[in-house]
């Protein structure tokens, strides 16, 4: 399927890794130039931007924290600068820091809190001040279905994905009139490099959750998130999509 | 959908509907007859001329030169909060005339008859519903065709 | 073909009337012109109402007025176009009895300005023009006219002064006529320094709104002359239209309907402009009455401001107009103005008009418009 996204030009935000890779692969698969936005740069940003331009298309790093407000207009500006538009942005980035309530610090709720949904706030706002004027735009926002059925030890977490979900169905009313959709996908148990690292337990009663019997790869949050940035799903705006094999029904 | 056309709408419902869904997708649109060729600003379905019903939106430039104007203190309902307000009458490079406000790249002091303007769509960006309208901008002034 | 006649006059004072009805207000107008004409209410043989609807909680008004009148079972019917409504009725009433169907007619204009609240009136202000392309930028009424005004004083160098010249005159002869709204002068300096309405307008640019009614009963010409020692006589009748929207006129500084109104009027009267003796124009703003002088043909074309500010158009000059105050003092209950306004050119030929009376009018002429012009009735009328 020609999702039509050849020349579109893409930001994601966490891109360095994990489900960030995945969606900067999918997008430049498909014809994106991607920047991809993210605290470190090293060697496996590098890795994404070889993999964009193998592809043939151009790729861009930007080192930022994406809790920060103003480094994210600077971010939105660069890549106009120097990839000449902006299409697309997936907002991906975002930290766990898990406890059950009555031990969570301050810290650990404002830096989750921060990170997660300030630092959606940041770039969808960046992104749509520019989407607007072109009268054009995709943003996809990856929250977790952990923001609609909770998560014991996340309050913290479940809430930022929550605030993202709600961020996203007030923008998608608010940019609808500009030709700008606004979705979120929400994914369950995602096997990253970082969850690989888990027990094989905790990795077993993760798949059994779900009703296929297994746990999802990153590229294949990446697909959807794909599909979502493309015209094929113009008529989609304010929308949650689950992709979670099954695991919250 | 014409009543999406201007602050407020007393006609919905109208043969010469998609002049809304233009100007949204930021083209000012005139009509023109299938059957003899005469053109109309404000658009009309019927023609004057010859009668037919048939008719075809064909797209302007914008350019225009300024008729007349005035400074609106006085607002009817509906405008009371965007009062004061200036509207001009202006006449279009390709005929017809039309009445519009003046947008922000004009400045009051500067409005006079026979200036040079630009007709621009615009879409009434903070509303919640879809509403549009086209102002009265700087000669040379851009924007996006959808 | 039969002469038509004005037998009867009546008119009630203009202003707030919170305390009639539209039919109870138009009651007053008809007993005065009933009175007047000294004939019996029998001998009416239909009566036309002139009123604008959409201001009135009653519907269909004409039914209730002439009923309450006792006009009853009598034909009657509304004639509404804007401003104008009352000219129509009187042209009803006049191709009635020129064409022979009826021989006495009472032609009541009235109106109710004040039966609506302040946000309805306000919108309804928003609606004169072409409500599909002009509305939906906040158009009103006023501004329609200060865009008129701001053209005219670019083409031709008319000034801020020379519109105030005209209010100025208004409420000078509005002091003399009991039936006025607005019974004080102003001073020049008053009216520039009252609130912004539209640019170039401040409110003494702007006529007022008003309750009101005025009857003329018309009479062929026989019936005329047996029942009255002093029957005005409806010499030159012209009537014209022009497109709603101004966007489509040809320009915008004079009302093509209303040259073609007066060109109409004057022929069938076998009369020129300098011929009149005794104008009453429709000055539902300051640019409109200048505009009409040129239009009627009193002035050149563009001289309209020096005109007034010559003063040639107060009694002593080349034609007095608006020497019942005009629409600027006396108010303008929109129906009743084209009767009222007949009703002062009828008095004016009479010699009735006291302290306003122009010296041996013969020939008068009323100038009434619809909306922005979109109407124009213009009447020639003489003694003899």
């Amino acid at each position: 399927m020609d999702l039509g996204l050849t020349d579109r030009v893409a930001l994601v935000t966490g891109g360095r890794t994990g489900i960030g890779a995945a969606i900067a692969r999918a997008l430049a698969r498909e014809g994106c130039d991607v920047a991809i936005v993210d605290r470190e740069h090293d060697e496996s940003a590098d890795a994404v931007v070889a993999e964009v331009r193998e592809l043939g298309r151009r790729g861009l790093v930007i080192k930022a924290d994406v809790a920060d407000y103003d480094s994210a207009q600077q971010a939105v500006d660069t890549v106009v600068g120097q990839l000449g538009r902006l299409d697309i942005l997936v907002c991906n980035a975002g930290i766990t820091w898990d406890g059950v309530i009555w031990k969570m610090t301050e810290e650990q709720w404002d830096s989750v809190i921060t990170v997660n949904l300030k630092g959606y706030f940041n770039y969808n706002k960046a992104a749509a001040s520019v989407f607007k004027d072109q009268r054009s735009g995709k943003i996809v926002n990856i929250t977790s279905i952990n923001a609609l059925r909770g998560k014991h030890a996340q309050a913290n977490y479940a809430a930022s994905k929550g605030g993202e979900v709600a961020l996203t169905k007030s923008l998608a009313r608010e940019l609808g009139k500009f030709n700008v959709n606004v979705n979120a996908v929400a994914p369950g148990m995602v096997l990253t490099e970082m969850a690989q690292e888990l027990a094989p337990e905790f990795l077993h009663k993760a798949a059994d959750e779900t009703v296929l019997g297994r746990i999802a790869d990153p590229a294949d949050i990446a697909e959807v998130v794909a599909f979502l940035c493309s015209d094929r799903a113009r008529h989609v705006t304010g929308e949650v999509i689950k992709v979670d094999g099954g695991q919250y029904i | 959908m014409f009543k999406w056309f201007g602050r407020i709408n007393y006609a919905p419902f109208t043969k010469v509907d998609g002049f809304a869904q233009h100007l949204k997708d930021g083209r000012l649109m005139a009509t023109r007859c299938s059957q003899c060729g005469a053109t109309s600003f404000p658009p009309r379905a019927d023609c004057s001329v010859c009668l037919s019903g048939d008719f075809e939106f064909t797209e302007l430039s914008g350019r225009a030169r300024l008729h007349t104007f005035t400074k609106i203190v006085a607002a009817p309902t509906g405008f009371e909060d965007v009062a004061p307000y200036t509207v001009g009458v202006v006449d279009l490079e390709e005929g017809g005339r039309a009445v519009a406000w003046f947008g922000d790249s004009i400045q009051e002091g500067e409005i006079e008859i026979g200036m040079e303007l630009q007709v621009v769509p615009q879409i009434f960006e903070e509303l919640e519903e879809i509403k549009v309208y086209y102002s009265l901008e700087r000669p040379g002034t851009e924007w996006v065709k959808v | 073909m039969t002469r038509v006649g004005i037998v009867g006059i009546g008119h009630t004072a203009f202003g707030r009337r919170s305390d009639a009805t539209v039919q109870e207000l138009a009651f007053e107008a008809f007993r005065e012109a009933v009175l007047d004409a000294g004939i019996e209410r029998d001998a009416i043989d239909a009566s036309v109402i002139g009123a604008v609807p959409e201001y009135h909680k009653q519907r269909s008004l004409a039914g209730v007025v002439q009923e309450y009148l006792g006009l009853a079972p009598k034909p009657t019917w509304l004639t509404e176009v804007a401003c104008a409504s009352g000219s129509a009725a009187i042209r009803t009433a006049w191709m009635s009895i020129k064409a022979g169907v009826h021989d006495v007619v009472a032609v009541i204009g009235c109106q109710k300005m004040t039966e609506l609240s302040t946000p309805e009136i306000l919108a309804l202000m928003g609606r004169v023009g072409e409500v599909q392309w002009e509305s939906g930028f906040g158009t009103t009424f006023p501004a329609y006219y200060a865009m008129f005004a701001k053209r005219h004083m670019h083409e031709f160098g008319t000034t801020r002064e020379q519109l105030l010249d005209v209010a100025v005159k208004n409420h000078h002869y509005g002091a003399l006529n009991p039936k006025a709204l607005f019974r004080k002068e102003i001073t020049k300096k008053k009216a520039a320094a009252s609130e912004d309405v539209a640019t170039p307008f401040q409110v003494y640019d702007c006529c007022a709104n008003a309750d009101g009614a005025a009857c003329v009963i018309l009479a062929g010409e026989e019936t005329a002359r047996a029942v009255s020692d002093k029957p005005v006589w409806l010499s030159g009748m012209g009537c014209a239209t022009a497109s709603m929207s101004v966007l489509r006129r040809p320009n915008l500084v004079g009302l093509p309907s209303a040259e073609q109104a007066a060109a109409q009027a004057f022929e069938m009267a076998g009369m020129e402009p300098a011929n009149v003796d005794v104008a009453d124009v429709h000055d539902c703003f300051t640019i409109a009455e200048i505009m009409a002088y040129e239009d009627l043909g009193f002035c050149p074309k563009g001289e309209g401001g020096p005109f007034v500010a010559d003063r040639q158009t107060y009694i002593g000059g080349a034609v007095p107009v608006n020497v019942d105050g005009g629409l600027k003092a006396k108010g303008h209950p929109i129906g009743a103005t084209g009767t009222s306004m007949t009703h002062e050119i009828v008095l004016q030929l009479r010699g009735e008009a006291g302290e306003r009376q122009v010296p041996d009018a013969a020939v008068g002429l009323t100038h009434n418009v619809g909306g922005i012009g979109q109407y124009c009735f213009v009447q020639v009328l003489t003694r003899e």
